[in-house]
């Protein structure tokens, strides 16, 4: 496989959450708001980015009996690093973040790349990958903040954009089925099937 | 894949692994801890601050509040009232807060905060939105709650969440418990209060 597949795949034909289904908790949890669903993003890609260059680089030392062990070791150790250092720096990010920095942990794109592909790929082929799969996790987050912020809060980062469209006084109305979990899971659910109506190979 | 490890190797290395991991943490934790600290403290004057109508920085927290704060024993005086603490548990883990009450225990400021509430439901408590319903509610004859569709004319009930019933409901019972402290606080002291009865202070909103 090309270096350059490593990054393009996982953003489309290979997409964490489109195709392989994983990492759908945290979809639904922290997408209500934009703010929240980049904050996350930008965690995820350091932690599977990280975690995957480590694991590749002691793929041979770690016994296969412990594997899962190490591996949920290694992503824990990361969590809570990255946890710590928001705490110290970016204070207020890290308040945003609140619980889910670590639930970071039990995110299965994490684990399922570490399992599928760093355990047996070299170190910067594991880097691309780990990357590639935190960007097609980062886009579908993104765009599920936006659809949910815009339509169920009509705001966007914060910034009340229906407000001062004045779209309140003709008799518009937010959403309040969109800032709830189910939507998220409806709205991934419409995007799964647009997206495969222009992929036909990934049809069963 | 016939690679084999014995079962010593398997010990030493998890073991080692482990180690590794705990030195890590232990390093970063403790060299970070300082710094995680001051911005918690810096954070709660922030707070204090905000309720009072004083916006202040992390920097300039420090200065502000010495200014404009006095602690007394568990709540807070300033020129013109008292700041009383809210502590209680949400859906997720404890949400805490302060009121500022003049001396007719109105609201004047409120702000909230949370450990872990999800981001858009129940950690919408945090938002100046939420805590700008509180201003002008009253804490006198019994304590403010939450309600689904509340009667703004009301001035002891403010909007709940949507979305967020567990974390209002914790919001609605660390207001009550808070009353509890406040109306013993004021019936003791020389703050006005017309209190007697606390037993309908929990009336709990039907859902």
């Amino acid at each position: 496989m090309k270096n350059f597949d490593l990054i393009k795949l996982p953003f489309s034909k290979n997409n964490p959450i489109l195709v392989q289904v994983l990492g759908i908790c945290s979809c639904l949890a922290v997408t209500a708001q934009l703010k929240p669903a980049v904050v996350m993003s930008l965690s995820v890609i350091v932690v599977v980015v990280l975690s995957n260059v480590i694991i590749s680089l002691l793929r041979n030392t770690i016994p296969p009996r412990i594997r899962i062990i190490v591996q949920l070791v290694v992503v824990s150790t990361l969590v809570v690093l990255v946890d710590q250092v928001l705490k110290a720096y970016v204070y207020d990010v890290s308040k945003q973040l609140s619980v889910f920095v670590g639930l970071i942990i039990t995110n299965c794109i994490v684990m399922g790349r570490l399992e599928a592909f760093a355990m047996v790929q070299k170190p910067w082929a594991s880097f691309l990958d780990g990357l590639g799969n935190g960007l097609g996790y980062s886009v579908i987050l993104i765009v599920l903040g936006f659809v949910r912020e815009f339509f169920g809060s009509g705001t966007l980062w914060g910034y009340p954009v229906m407000e001062k469209l004045g779209l309140y006084e003709v008799g518009y109305e937010n959403n309040g089925l969109m800032i709830m979990p189910p939507m998220a899971l409806i709205l991934v659910g419409l995007i799964i099937w647009w997206h495969r109506s222009k992929n036909k190979d990934l049809c069963e | 894949m016939a690679k084999s490890f014995s079962n010593r190797y398997i010990f030493i290395y998890s073991a080692a692994l482990v180690v590794v991991a705990a030195l890590i943490l232990t390093v970063v934790a403790v060299s970070l801890k300082p710094m995680q600290t001051r911005n918690q403290q810096a954070e709660t004057k922030q707070m204090i601050l905000k309720t009072i109508g004083v916006d202040a920085t992390r920097d300039n927290a420090d200065q502000l509040y010495a200014e404009h704060i006095t602690d007394a024993d568990g709540y807070y005086t300033f020129a013109s009232g008292i700041v009383i603490p809210l502590k209680g548990t949400g859906l997720w883990g404890p949400i805490w807060g302060y009121l500022a009450l003049d001396s007719t225990s109105t609201v004047v400021g409120a702000v909230f905060d949370h450990k872990g509430e999800t981001p858009g439901l129940g950690g919408e408590i945090a938002t100046d939105k939420f805590a700008q319903r509180f201003i002008g509610k009253k804490m006198d004859t019994q304590a403010i709650h939450l309600a689904k569709n509340a009667d703004h004319s009301n001035p002891y009930e403010v909007d709940a969440i949507s979305g967020g019933t567990m974390t209002s409901n914790g919001v609605t019972a660390m207001l009550a418990k808070a009353y509890d402290d406040y109306s013993k606080l004021s019936s003791s002291s020389s703050i006005s209060s017309t209190t007697s009865d606390t037993s309908n202070t929990r009336e709990e909103v039907q859902q």
